[in-house]
């Protein structure tokens, strides 16, 4: 079976700056991506090439389909929210539900009702009048009620509170994820998703730096806190990023000899956020 | 294929509606002239009115009821070319574009039932408004001013004449205008701010230019012509077939009846009928394709 996203060579450039600079990554279906990276890297620029949303140089190809060209179509099997802020503010939550219902084939309007009716949204409100959290709780009733394969989401917890938040990604894990379905997401908070991610991009300056499952991360990095004593004898190893922590020192390697690693210190798996920062980092200090 | 069809059939119907839902001034505005010349027909100082006797009822009737629908049709233009020049824009500005642009619904719908909106159904909502308020001010002013005007506005030939004459013009009006309705949407789908602005710098820019370079002023003269010549261009203005009535003070031209007015085979033989109407493809094409590229500002 192919990839539901497969770009190769994939490149956007907005006049002398190139957003995207032949970047290659594909995302197999049924799994949670998390596409990170730091601020300008092109995580939003690759969003809306997979979307639809713009133009871009090499191939991309989404559920088999020519994003910019067929964007009607891949909106059929593919929903997004791009920030929950987008919601027009003149629209009234019944309104919302009835064009969504009009227009889209595998909208499921019993669905988003009994999404709404768990919150303190009723129908004749408009956006206008809705707090920031209850506009994000009526985005996502009306994505999560579409049938869909592949669900994109940029930023969505952007400005939301810390109980929002978490009610955000509860709501996508318990109430939406399937086998059938396929999750990309791209945030800020990175520590915030990593619990819920099967697999990672990292992106930095137009390109993926590290395209990796989180079971692959596991067995292909180890990162090991040492005393002062034997940072020489961990040097050895070669480590790619080396951060002080505490006291100690904390070296991170790509392919490690566990048997070595542990006769230096205590080792473990690094977290996502701390190898974003090791390999974004740019080698050892 | 018919299957594609109804859907685009279907979301445009959906997109529509949504119109009414973020424009509520469409059918605000009309309701609001209406009541205010309700008001003024029910509380104005009417009672008075006298009509010189010579003067021919069915030519006060079609003076009224085109009076009254010409300045729901006058409004109307303001608040289209306000709307055209919204209508891509604002959803930009406020990035409620990204929401719909998450349906599945082409660019090309969404710009076409923009256009239609414009061109038929703010006119179609802006006719019946008229329309009913000709009719109950014509019921109005004939109570109150019964003694002297009588039965002069009740005319069943004429109004179903007028509701011809008015459909015919809309339709009219919805082809001669679609190259300034296009341009509208091209701004509108473009401009970054200022779309007011943008929309008429473009047009004195070529004016100028035209006349600094070459002395001529060709731009301006097309449109103006544009603007102002569809009378002439769709109707049959020449005074020969109309019926006039000389009173008090002057004359009253009216037209004999509404077939020998309107001027249908000359509106289609006129080749700047079509040239507009390519240009104004031409430009709702562009319209599209700015649409698919620009999604924020």
């Amino acid at each position: 079976m192919p990839a539901l996203i497969e770009a190769r060579d994939l490149t956007k450039k907005y006049g002398a700056h190139v957003a995207l600079n032949r970047a290659n990554f594909s995302v197999e279906a049924g799994r949670i991506v998390g596409l990170i990276g730091p601020n300008g890297a092109g995580k939003t620029t690759a969003l809306r090439a997979i979307l639809g949303l713009t133009t871009y140089e090499g191939q991309l190809s989404v559920l088999g389909r020519e994003p910019f060209r067929d964007r009607t179509q891949l909106m059929h099997d593919a929903s997004f929210i791009a920030d929950v802020a987008v919601l027009p503010a003149w629209l009234r939550v019944d309104h919302a539900i009835d064009f969504v219902a009009g227009v889209h084939p595998r909208f499921r309007r019993d669905r988003a009702v009994a999404l709404l009716a768990k919150t303190e949204i009723t129908g004749k409100r408009r956006l206008r009048e809705l707090s920031k959290g209850m506009k994000t709780q009526v985005h996502l009733a009306l994505t999560m009620a579409i049938d869909a394969k592949l669900l994109v989401l940029d930023e969505p917890t952007l400005g939301l509170d810390i109980l929002a938040r978490s009610a955000f990604y509860d709501a996508l894990v318990n109430d939406y994820m399937d086998e059938t379905r396929t999750i990309l997401i791209t945030t800020h908070q990175v520590e915030e998703v990593e619990n819920l991610l099967t697999d990672v991009l990292f992106i930095e300056k137009g390109r993926i730096v590290l395209d990796s499952s989180l079971d692959d991360i596991a067995t292909r990095y180890a990162a090991v806190a040492v005393g002062a004593d034997r940072i020489d004898a961990a040097r050895a190893e070669k480590p790619f990023y080396e951060r002080r922590m505490l006291g100690k020192l904390v070296l991170y390697f790509e392919h490690p000899d566990l048997d070595k690693l542990a006769r230096l210190g205590e080792v473990h798996t690094p977290s996502v956020a701390d190898l974003f920062v090791a390999k974004l980092s740019g080698g050892v200090e | 294929m018919n299957t594609a069809m109804n859907a685009t059939m279907n979301s445009t119907a959906w997109l529509i509606r949504r119109e009414f839902w973020e424009n509520r001034a469409i059918w605000v505005i009309p309701g609001v002239i209406g009541a205010i010349m309700l008001l003024a027909a029910l509380f104005g100082n009417i009672e008075h009115l006298a009509l010189p006797a010579e003067f021919p009822t069915p030519a006060v009737g079609q003076i009224f009821l085109v009076a009254v629908v010409t300045t729901f049709f006058a409004v109307m233009s303001i608040y289209s070319t306000w709307y055209l020049l919204d209508c891509l824009y604002a959803d930009r500005k406020d990035r409620s574009v990204l929401f719909w642009k998450s349906l599945p619904i082409s660019d090309t719908t969404t710009v076409m039932s923009k256009l239609a909106t414009a061109l038929l159904v703010i006119p179609l909502v802006y006719f019946v408004a008229g329309d009913l308020t000709s009719l109950l001010m014509a019921f109005i002013v004939s109570v109150r001013a019964s003694a002297l005007v009588g039965g002069a506005l009740w005319h069943a030939d004429l109004w179903l004449q007028l509701q011809v004459f008015w459909l015919y013009l809309i339709v009219t009006a919805a082809i001669w205008f679609l190259p300034i309705a296009a341009y509208l949407l091209v701004i509108s789908a473009w401009a970054k701010r200022a779309v007011m602005l943008w929309s008429i710098l473009p047009p004195i820019a070529a004016i100028l230019v035209e006349r600094w370079f070459f002395g001529t002023h060709v731009i301006a003269h097309q449109i103006g012509t544009r603007l102002v010549s569809l009378p002439a261009v769709a109707f049959n203005t020449k005074l020969g077939s109309w019926t006039t009535t000389v009173v008090d003070h002057g004359t009253v031209r009216t037209p004999a009846d509404i077939w020998s007015f309107l001027n249908l085979g000359g509106f289609l033989a006129n080749p700047a009928t079509w040239i507009g109407a390519a240009v104004g493809v031409a430009l709702i094409l562009g319209a599209i394709q700015l649409r698919m590229r620009r999604t924020e500002i």
